[in-house]
């Protein structure tokens, strides 16, 4: 057997460590999802306390996904994905968004504005990062 | 009562997941250590605004940042392990959050439940810690 770049390629990339960006306001939720992602997945986990903070963290550090909180003062969530969706620096990377709201309006909502999935608060921090890989596709270990 | 417990339970898992689940219930205890003054700061605030309802006495301000309050609280209590934090602060959030002014059926229901959800957060998500 010869050597197979793409299986090579896919196997490099399955080892890679998952780079995730947090934006939340509240520092307890930003500190347990973190934990969680670290500890659990072995993902590296980046912190951003507002969606200004965020964008510029995105822009600088082009993670592989994002866990954006949608209420938050000053910038919103919705806002600041629109935000990451209209730059050509951050479009590409997968949003997803974190609410303890449960109504359905709100679900289109944010569907018809690109995000890859939303996760609820409160969220189980044992299964986090396993809600994040499947709405993404990841495999399991990645 | 016994303690709440967040979704696993250790006794399900594989031997290497019980020490991760072990781990991180430990390192949540910690988290939630540092956590709990805010927390209870949060309770607080609606039960102040609580007792400003049922004297009339609520402004608008103080209605938002109660609802704001309850929001936070809802998000934040079922992941450090009280579920039942969760629907009470969902609860006083619809209530805070309703624009017609509250019968007296409605400030009683929200006195018991901020009672209820106070003890919760004294007692914490493990009290043996």
């Amino acid at each position: 057997m010869g050597w197979d770049p793409i299986s090579q390629c896919l196997e490099a990339c399955s080892l890679m460590t998952r780079r995730i960006l947090i934006i939340d306001d509240e520092d307890d939720i930003r500190q347990v999802a973190a934990m969680s992602l670290e500890t659990v997945a072995g993902w590296d986990v980046m912190l951003a306390n507002s969606g200004k903070q965020g964008i510029e963290r995105a822009s600088a550090e082009q993670p592989d996904a994002i866990l954006l909180d949608v209420m938050m003062p000053e910038m919103d969530g919705p806002t600041t994905l629109l935000k990451l969706k209209a730059s050509g620096v951050t479009s590409h990377i997968p949003v997803l968004l974190l609410t303890a709201k449960v109504q359905g309006p709100d679900q289109r909502r944010f569907a018809e504005m690109g995000v890859a999935a939303t996760l609820f608060k409160p969220f189980d921090p044992l299964t986090l990062a396993r809600q994040i890989s499947a709405a993404l596709g990841w495999k399991e270990g990645d | 009562m016994p303690p709440e417990k967040t979704v696993h339970t250790a006794a399900s898992l594989p031997a290497e997941e019980q020490s991760q689940e072990q781990k991180m219930h430990s390192m949540i205890s910690a988290l939630w250590e540092r956590s709990r003054h805010t927390v209870a700061e949060r309770a607080r605030l609606l039960e102040s605004a609580g007792e400003l309802w049922n004297d009339n006495r609520l402004d608008a301000a103080t209605k938002l940042r109660a609802v704001d309050s309850a929001h936070k609280l809802a998000g934040v209590l079922g992941t450090f392990g009280l579920p039942r934090g969760t629907d009470l602060a969902r609860e006083a959030e619809g209530l805070f959050g309703q624009s017609t002014p509250p019968g007296k059926a409605e400030i009683e229901r929200l006195q018991v439940l901020l009672a209820e959800l106070t003890r919760l957060i004294d007692r914490g998500p493990n009290p043996t810690v």
